[in-house]
Parts: structure tokens; C-alpha cells; sequence
């Protein structure tokens, strides 16, 4: 049976300068944290064969992003888009990917990014998989298949942990773990000669508008506040070599040295 | 801000060049500046990405890309590198377009792929000592030989001259046929009698190689006649009117490299107790520079996009080389200003601009020819 991995990604707003932003097709990227997630896809691919799926819930313009993906060569691109889904929670973007990767069985391999570099919650990862019944691993590093299963590895501070599973299985890939390849122009160029992205719609999943969105979502996000960061100067006295004791002694009593 | 003329695949060729530019380009960028050195190891990183192609067919390795994409790759390359940004446009535009627009099949297989794959780099061989804006005015023969042309040629200010391997070279085969007796012949280097000047030492775009190339008594073959003979011109204005397209990226580019330093600069410094950006004189050049440079975006794009859609676009396409290359040179200009003394040390990114901008003004057609090709077409009422 051919491999079949699964890279959930997500398209995430670059600059918010009031807090939450307009998801606009120039405001709007791939999540960076996603590249390693396909590049580790689309690696596990050249080894042992297979295909790579991307899918993403969002609004229109992460159409974009997934675009990104079949450009960086993952061989199908589905966007799950749906109206009612703006303001879905974590766990509700969980409950939606799921559904759509059940759509997509059988599979191997469920990768995602650690996080977000727009909601920073590094919640959707492990609760999709919890969602699907699957054995789950964060902050991978490294895998390889075995004779029965799968050895994979992540670190833990200075440690390497060497872990065992048995498929199918999903993970969080460490953002370290991959260098994402570059995109080249002719890749674009073909994405963009067909359609490119499939879209499907909470009524083919099979969810009703009312499990999801803003009113479905148990969560939500009460208010914004940017951290005010009190700017203070401290002024160290003395001779060039007093002042470095002296600096020395205040950065080890605040425990960012020694 | 959103603009008319870009929509999704051409945000991507966007993020993707400026992506693979920030990491592998921008570190050099000043160096190869300084040192006049040009950066083989970044086209080598470049050229399995298809920038050597990027409008060549994809079935001879090209990317296959429209023209607005096109105009925004060479845009965001030239941003990081006038000079990178200047050897792909003319590489693209007027050496690998034309093979493809004029070659014969057996001529576009045997050309197109080493230059579409980067594996050789191209060059467009005009102008003379005593031939320049006046193209006409060129001396250089290719007099037929048998299945031969012999061809002497003396070529100068060649953009790439000192790295390319294929050369388009305009020479007259029929002496005595005034305009309609100039051809293009494409000559290898490695031919016999084919000779590379010395590197120009220029004021700027100081990391690609110009240099003069001449042949004596080089023998071409007749296969590498481009087009027919007396054809020279038309097949030159063809690869000069999209030529212009990328140059006026490329000045576009730079544009907005220094309007964003000045931006960033305006920010931080601080005079009389604000930052400069505080102060009106330095906001009636910050607002002066960013209509310069949107203006001159819509317009590149604008004339893109008419060619991409077989619309006749030579007075657009003029336009916006004309207008793009001032606004290059008003943008920098001002980003000098407004970095004040810092502005014109190396140690800051700005007067190299400044001095990249300067030529834009003057190849592939001067500012003056360009008001020419453009009050013609508008007194013809076009």
C-alpha cells in the first residue's frame, strides 16, 4: 500500500498592528511553521513513496497558501471553507479537520506545524489527533520506518528521545527539524495552469453550521490588549572594568547568565 | 495594498523570490557591489529554480511564467541586487525571448535549454563606440561565406559581456542595404576570433560583468542566423519593447528598496528631539517617493499585462521604462537626502541605489529615445 501523509496547514495574517487583523490576499501568508510539516512530508515521500495531501479550513484566501504547497510539489491541495466557520476556536478547527481527514482515509501520516505565527496556541495539532483516535507525538525531529512500525525521534532539552509507534500517527515537526525546500518558478507556473485547490463545504463534511464558528466554538477570545513594556535605564557608574563586574553580577543575580 | 493585475500566482512568484533573495542575495549584495564581483554561486542556487527562464517554454525548461509575474520576479531580485536584477532581465528579455520568438524550432532546442536551465548566460551585442542610441549607425558586418557568415564585430558596454555564452550579435550582412541589411547571428564564445573585452569599472550595477565583446574574422555558422537577413532591427525592437518591461522592474526594484530604507531611517532617527519622520520636509519626500514609486508600479504591471494578452503595448511599455527610471532616480535621490550624511557612506545600502539607479535612465533606450517612441505614437494617435 502506497504511503498516503496528510499535512494540515493553515494560512496566517502577517501583520496586525491593532490585535486582530483583516484577512486580506497581501496580509495573508503560509504559516511559517508549516514548511518544515510539508517539507518532512514530501522527504518521507522521496524515501518510501507515496502521495501528500494539504488541508486547511479558512476563509478564501488561503487558497494562497495551499497554492504554496503544491508549488513546493504535495500532489493534492483541499481547502475546507465555509462562511459559518469564521471564528471557529481551536478545538472546533480540530473537530472540522478531522472530518476532513477522515474524508481522506486511508492515511499514514498527519503532520502539522507546532504552532502559529497568528494564534500561537499550538493547540490544533494535538487536539485533531486526539479527536481521531490517534497515537501523537510533538516536536518531531526525526523518523524512519521500520520492520513494524515507525521509529521517530524529538528532543527534550539536551535530550534525544527515541520513541516507537505503530501507524497511522500524527505529530507536531519541530520548526528546526526541516529546511523547507525553495519554491521554484516553474512549479508556480503549473499550479496556476489548472484549478489548483479543491474546496469543500460543511455540507460535504457532513457538519452542521451550528457546531461551528463563533457560536459552536466553547472558547473565544474575550478582548485584545497590547503588553506594555516599561522602558527602564540603568546607568552603571565607574571605570570600563567596574562597569563590566558590575554588569556581569546583574545579569548573573537575574539568572540570564551562570 | 492591493492593486489591480496581481492576484494569487503572482503574490506567490512574490513571496517566493523574495524569500530565496533575502537568504541567499542580501548577505552579498553590498560585497559584490564593492568588490565588482559577480555572484556565480548564487545564480548557481538560482537556476534550478527557473529564474534563468523564467518565460521560456517549459517544454525546453523554461518556467513558462506570464509577464507579470515576470516583471514582479525581476522587481523583488532587484530590490536585493540592481546588478542581479539587471543580468536576468536582460537575459530573460533580450536574449532568451528573442530565440523563442524568432528562432527556428532546431534553433530554440539547441539554445533555449542550457540558457533557460542557466547553464550558459546570454547577451544582446548592439551597440558600437560610434553606434549607441543611433543604432543604425553600426559598422559591424556578418558578410555571407559559403554556409558561413565572417563576421567582425566590435561590440561595447555589453550587459553579462563578461560572462555570457551565447550572444546576440547585430551585424550588417547586406553592407550596401542601409537599415534593411542588418541581421542578428548568434555566436558562441569558444568560436575562434570570438574575444571578451576587459571589464568595464562602472559607477554602478558594479556586480555584472560589462565588457566589450569583438569578433575578428570569426566564422558563424549559417544556422545561427536569427530570423532572415535584413531582419536585424525588427527582431532588436521586438526584444527591446519587452526588454523595457523588466528594466522597468528592475528600476522599480530598486525604487522600492530605497523608499522602504527611507522609510525605516525616517522612523528611528531622531533630530530636535523626534524622529525625522515627525518632520514635514522629510514627509514631503516620504510622500513624494511612495506616489513615484505606486505610479510607477501600476504602470510596469499595466504594460505587463497587455502583453500578456497580445494587446499592442510598445507606448506602454515605454512609458513605464521612462517613467520607472526617473522615479528610480528622484527616489534615490531623495533616500540620499533623507539619510543625511550616513547617506552617502557604504555603510549604508541607500547610495548604492542611488548609483544603481543612475543607468536606468540610459540602456535599453534612453529616457530621450523613449519621449521619441512616445510622442510618435501619440501624435499618430495611438
Amino acid at each position: 500500500m502506497p504511503l498516503h501523509i496528510i499535512v494540515c496547514i493553515k494560512s496566517v495574517v502577517r501583520e496586525a498592528s491593532g490585535g486582530a487583523a483583516l484577512r486580506t490576499p497581501e496580509n495573508s501568508e503560509l504559516n511559517p511553521f508549516d514548511r518544515p510539516a510539508l517539507e518532512a512530508a514530501l522527504r518521507v515521500r522521496e524515501e518510501l513513496g507515496g502521495s501528500v495531501t494539504a488541508l486547511s479550513m479558512g476563509p478564501r484566501t488561503a487558497a494562497e497558501a495551499l497554492g504554496e504547497a503544491l508549488a513546493m510539489g504535495v500532489d493534492q491541495a483541499i481547502l475546507i471553507s465555509d462562511r459559518a466557520l469564521a471564528g471557529s476556536d481551536t478545538l472546533v478547527t480540530a473537530a472540522v479537520l478531522a472530518r476532513g481527514i477522515e474524508k481522506l482515509a486511508p492515511f499514514d501520516l498527519v503532520f502539522f506545524g507546532t504552532r502559529t505565527a497568528d494564534s500561537d496556541t499550538g493547540q490544533v495539532g494535538p487536539q485533531t489527533a486526539l479527536l481521531l483516535g490517534l497515537p501523537f507525538l510533538s516536536k518531531v525531529k526525526e523518523m524512519s520506518r521500520g520492520e513494524d512500525g515507525w521509529k521517530v525521534m524529538r528532543t527534550m532539552d539536551d535530550w534525544e528521545e527515541d520513541w516507537e509507534v505503530q501507524g497511522p500517527w500524527a505529530a507536531t515537526i519541530h520548526g528546526a527539524a526541516f529546511e523547507a525546500r525553495p519554491v521554484g518558478l516553474a512549479a508556480i507556473s503549473r499550479v496556476y495552469d489548472g484549478s489548483a485547490v479543491q474546496e469543500w463545504s460543511l455540507r460535504e463534511l457532513g457538519i452542521s453550521p451550528d457546531a461551528v464558528g463563533l457560536s459552536g466554538s466553547p472558547t473565544r477570545v474575550a478582548s485584545m490588549e497590547k503588553i506594555k513594556r516599561a522602558r527602564t535605564c540603568l546607568m552603571l557608574e565607574g571605570e570600563p572594568r567596574e562597569q563590566v563586574k558590575s554588569l556581569l553580577q546583574r545579569l548573573d543575580d537575574a539568572g540570564v547568565i551562570g | 495594498m492591493s492593486e489591480p493585475f496581481i492576484e494569487d500566482k503572482q503574490r506567490l512568484v512574490r513571496r517566493s523570490v523574495r524569500a530565496f533573495c533575502e537568504k541567499e542575495l542580501r548577505p552579498i549584495a553590498a560585497d559584490i557591489d564593492k568588490e565588482a564581483r559577480f555572484p556565480w554561486e548564487v545564480v548557481e542556487k538560482m537556476a534550478p529554480l527557473g529564474y534563468f527562464g523564467m518565460q521560456a517554454p517549459r517544454e525546453l525548461g523554461g518556467a513558462g511564467l506570464d509577464t507579470v509575474s515576470y516583471a514582479v520576479a525581476i522587481e523583488e531580485i532587484s530590490r536585493v541586487s540592481g546588478s542581479m536584477g539587471l543580468c536576468l532581465s536582460v537575459h530573460n528579455s533580450v536574449a532568451v525571448y528573442p530565440i523563442c520568438a524568432f528562432g527556428t524550432p532546431e534553433q530554440q532546442k539547441r539554445w533555449v535549454p542550457p540558457l533557460a536551465g542557466g547553464r550558459k548566460i546570454g547577451a544582446f551585442c548592439l551597440t558600437e563606440p560610434n553606434a549607441g542610441s543611433d543604432a543604425s549607425g553600426i559598422t559591424s558586418t556578418a558578410i555571407p561565406d559559403g554556409d558561413h557568415f565572417l563576421v567582425n564585430a566590435n561590440k561595447v558596454l555589453v550587459t553579462n559581456g563578461g560572462v555570457a555564452d551565447i550572444c546576440l550579435i547585430f551585424a550588417r550582412t547586406d553592407p550596401a542595404a542601409g537599415n534593411r541589411g542588418i541581421s542578428v547571428v548568434v555566436a558562441e564564445r569558444g568560436t575562434p576570433g570570438f574575444v571578451v573585452g576587459d571589464l568595464e569599472d562602472l559607477c554602478g550595477m558594479r556586480a555584472n560583468p560589462v565588457s566589450s565583446i569583438r569578433l575578428y574574422d570569426c566564422r558563424i555558422p549559417g544556422e545561427n542566423l536569427l530570423h532572415k537577413p535584413g531582419m536585424g532591427l525588427h527582431v532588436g525592437l521586438a526584444a527591446l519593447d519587452t526588454g523595457r518591461i523588466g528594466i522597468g522592474a528592475q528600476a522599480l526594484g530598486i525604487a522600492r528598496a530605497a523608499l522602504e530604507e527611507s522609510v525605516r531611517y525616517a522612523n528611528q532617527r531622531h533630530q530636535f528631539g523626534a524622529p525625522l519622520a515627525r518632520h514635514q520636509a522629510v514627509q514631503m519626500m516620504i510622500a513624494d517617493m511612495a506616489v513615484q514609486v505606486d505610479a510607477a508600479r501600476l504602470m510596469v504591471y499595466r504594460a505587463a499585462w497587455l502583453k500578456d494578452r497580445g494587446l499592442p503595448f510598445t507606448k506602454e511599455a515605454a512609458q513605464a521604462k521612462l517613467f520607472a527610471a526617473e522615479a528610480a532616480g528622484k527616489v534615490t535621490d531623495m533616500a540620499v537626502q533623507i539619510h543625511g550624511g550616513y547617506g552617502y557612506s557604504k555603510a549604508y545600502a541607500v547610495e548604492r541605489y542611488y548609483r544603481d539607479a543612475r543607468v536606468t535612465r540610459i540602456y535599453e533606450g534612453t529616457s530621450e529615445i523613449h519621449r521619441m517612441v512616445i510622442a510618435r505614437e501619440t501624435l499618430q494617435g495611438k
